[in-house]
């Protein structure tokens, strides 16, 4: 009873420290005038009505859009059959993508920006200052996520049993890969891209670093709208929370759902 | 020529020589069972003939035709069945059993019929919209048998199909299998280490071990004439005897004899039967347990254990341990090994 009571305590606790700083954003964002009450002296929506009116606001989000869909798309037309092939065919390269996924973390993005700038702010591949350079590293960014993810999705078959039997059939490698293989992994390829997106709408070093107010990403918008006026600043915070929000629990509901059916496997098993 | 020739397969894996110039020949409709210890390369030898492996000698011809490892298998026709069953889980059943005939690009109508026929013969109809998770082990086996079968194999390949469900369905499925390949008339190659298996099922053996055929015979032959010690010793039960203790063949030659050739009667009745042909041992009861519809005594004769098997019925002869039995052994029944 004590122990349910503590452990209660510390659970709210921690809620609490997590959620007060959103709560704050959120209320700020709606407020009119906050600096000597407790709670804001009065509310408005005209901050959220500036920036979703203001032209630049909705460039910036497409930007991120584009630029995180593009690097996921990418990254999932590369990794997952780079991943099936090393599986069923070059047992060994798994090792060398196990060592690939965990490098990305050793670097930090201001040591990779420098050298990534060293590298393509000259020929042959000139690319700095375009949202080229973003594909790229972000690419190298989300590759623990995206290998993570789908790994544990290739897990739960028998990829190279599943390819055999359907060769058997007289299905042919491409085949085999796009009608068993890839629905077969679906579900970790989709929580792969949503954890991808998600890190990459708030990816502000490269972006600062190697394109800056050439490609104004959503986060480059938000530090400039830092110094200009803290509430529309919170408006934006507050709306791009919603949106990473939404997609946290799409993907833990997908998380969920696979885990009730592959337990839902077990107990068929028996 | 033969409808499936296997012209001496050689494989290593590693340096290490799992198949060792293999040569079969497989009639037509014949049920041919690969049986060996886990490790003798039984399985391997399935995987060559399917051509998801590549031998490193030799070659493979089935109906008149070469499998090339890595090749396109539509033209190949061979159907396969694997020990996880492989299902596709993202397939209901029916799907499952229909994929290989629309690789085959065979219209809708006539793909229903067939699936809905093979699914009949083996009485998994009103599965066909659950997907593998939502089945037992047995329905999973037959919806993989009828994957395999459905398109008509020129021959079929079966990997240890029955290690993954208990008893009593191995049971029934073995005889499933065995009418199923009949009625179809299949050519068929079955990979298993369970000799009974092997001996219920198979039209002919092959008993192979350490990547070597050690006897290729009809389950009659195997189990009567075993062509060396190691057939012997792995199938069934053999008593191995010295010649000098039986009286027949030259010093070097070993003699065996199964268990339930070998007449257990009490010492006071020995004398009056058996004839001239026959061999009489005397020796103690050392043991005696019921195997369910056997049952198994231990005669210490001369310091050698040997077995003996008998009908378990209800009025057998009952002997007390420690006494002196005899054996009655008729000389027909002994296989002489060389050496």
């Amino acid at each position: 009873m004590k122990r349910g009571i503590i452990s209660k305590i510390v659970l709210g606790l921690i809620f609490a420290y997590l959620f007060f700083p959103i709560v704050a954003t959120l209320l700020f964002s709606v407020a009119t005038r906050w600096s000597t009450t407790i709670l804001p002296e009065g509310y408005t929506l005209s901050y959220y009505k500036l920036l979703f009116s203001s032209p630049e606001f909705g460039h910036a989000l497409l930007r991120t859009i584009n630029v995180s869909f593009a690097t996921v798309i990418l990254s999932i037309l590369i990794i997952i059959p780079s991943m099936y092939l090393a599986i069923v065919y070059y047992p060994r390269l798994e090792k060398l993508f196990e060592i690939l996924s965990i490098l990305p973390f050793a670097m930090p993005g201001v040591i990779l920006a420098i050298g990534l700038i060293q590298m393509y702010s000259r020929g042959p591949l000139q690319i700095t200052n375009t949202p080229w350079i973003l594909i790229g590293s972000y690419f190298v960014l989300i590759l623990p996520f995206m290998y993570q993810a789908t790994k544990n999705s290739f897990r739960t078959i028998n990829v190279k049993a599943l390819t055999e039997a359907a060769m058997m059939l007289g299905c042919g490698k491409l085949e085999t890969f796009i009608k068993i293989i890839f629905p077969n992994v679906l579900r970790g390829v989709i929580s792969a891209a949503l954890i991808s997106v998600s890190v990459l709408f708030g990816e502000f070093v490269l972006a600062n670093l190697l394109v800056g107010d050439n490609y104004e990403t959503i986060q480059i918008y938000l530090y400039k709208m830092q110094k200009v006026d803290g509430h529309l600043a919170n408006a934006l915070v507050a709306s791009y929370f919603m949106v990473i929000l939404l997609m946290s629990l799409i993907l833990i509901w997908l998380a969920f759902r696979r885990e009730t059916e592959v337990r839902g496997q077990k107990t068929e098993a028996r | 020529m033969s409808y499936v020739q296997v012209v001496n397969i050689d494989k290593s894996f590693q340096g290490r020589q799992v198949l060792k110039g293999i040569e079969l020949e497989i009639e037509k409709g014949e049920f041919v069972t690969l049986l060996g210890p886990s490790g003798c390369g039984k399985t391997t030898l399935l995987r060559i003939v399917a051509g998801l492996e590549r031998g490193d000698g030799g070659k493979v011809i089935v109906n008149g035709r070469e499998i090339i490892e890595g090749q396109n298998k539509k033209e190949q026709n061979i159907g396969m069945v694997f020990q996880s069953y492989a299902l596709f889980p993202n397939m209901t059943a029916f799907e499952n059993i229909a994929f290989g005939l629309k690789i085959k690009k065979i219209p809708t109508q006539d793909i229903r019929k067939q699936v809905e026929e093979i699914m009949d013969i083996l009485s998994i109809s009103g599965k066909e919209n659950n997907y593998p998770h939502q089945m037992s082990g047995g329905q999973q086996q037959r919806v993989a048998l009828a994957r395999a079968l459905v398109v008509k194999p020129d021959l079929l390949l079966l990997d240890e199909p029955l290690s993954a469900v208990d008893a009593k369905v191995r049971e029934s499925a073995r005889i499933l299998i065995r009418d199923v390949q009949k009625k179809m008339g299949i050519t068929t190659i079955f990979v298993t280490h369970d000799q009974l298996e092997a001996l219920v099922m198979s039209d002919r053996i092959v008993v192979i071990n350490a990547g070597e055929v050690m006897q290729y015979g009809t389950p009659e032959e195997i189990y009567r004439r075993p062509a060396n010690k190691f057939v012997a010793q792995f199938i069934g039960t053999y008593n191995f005897l010295p010649s000098s203790l039986v009286g027949i063949g030259d010093k070097e030659t070993e003699i065996c004899i199964r268990p339930e050739h070998i007449l257990l009667v009490s010492k006071d009745q020995f004398p009056q039967i058996g004839n001239a042909e026959g061999i009489k041992l005397y020796g103690t009861l050392e043991n005696f347990y019921i195997l369910g519809n056997t049952a198994r005594a231990e005669v210490l004769v001369q310091g050698r254990t040997i077995i003996v098997d008998h009908l378990n019925r209800f009025e057998g002869p009952k002997f007390a341990l420690k006494e002196e039995v005899g054996l009655l052994i008729d000389k027909k029944v002994c296989t002489i090994l060389g050496r």
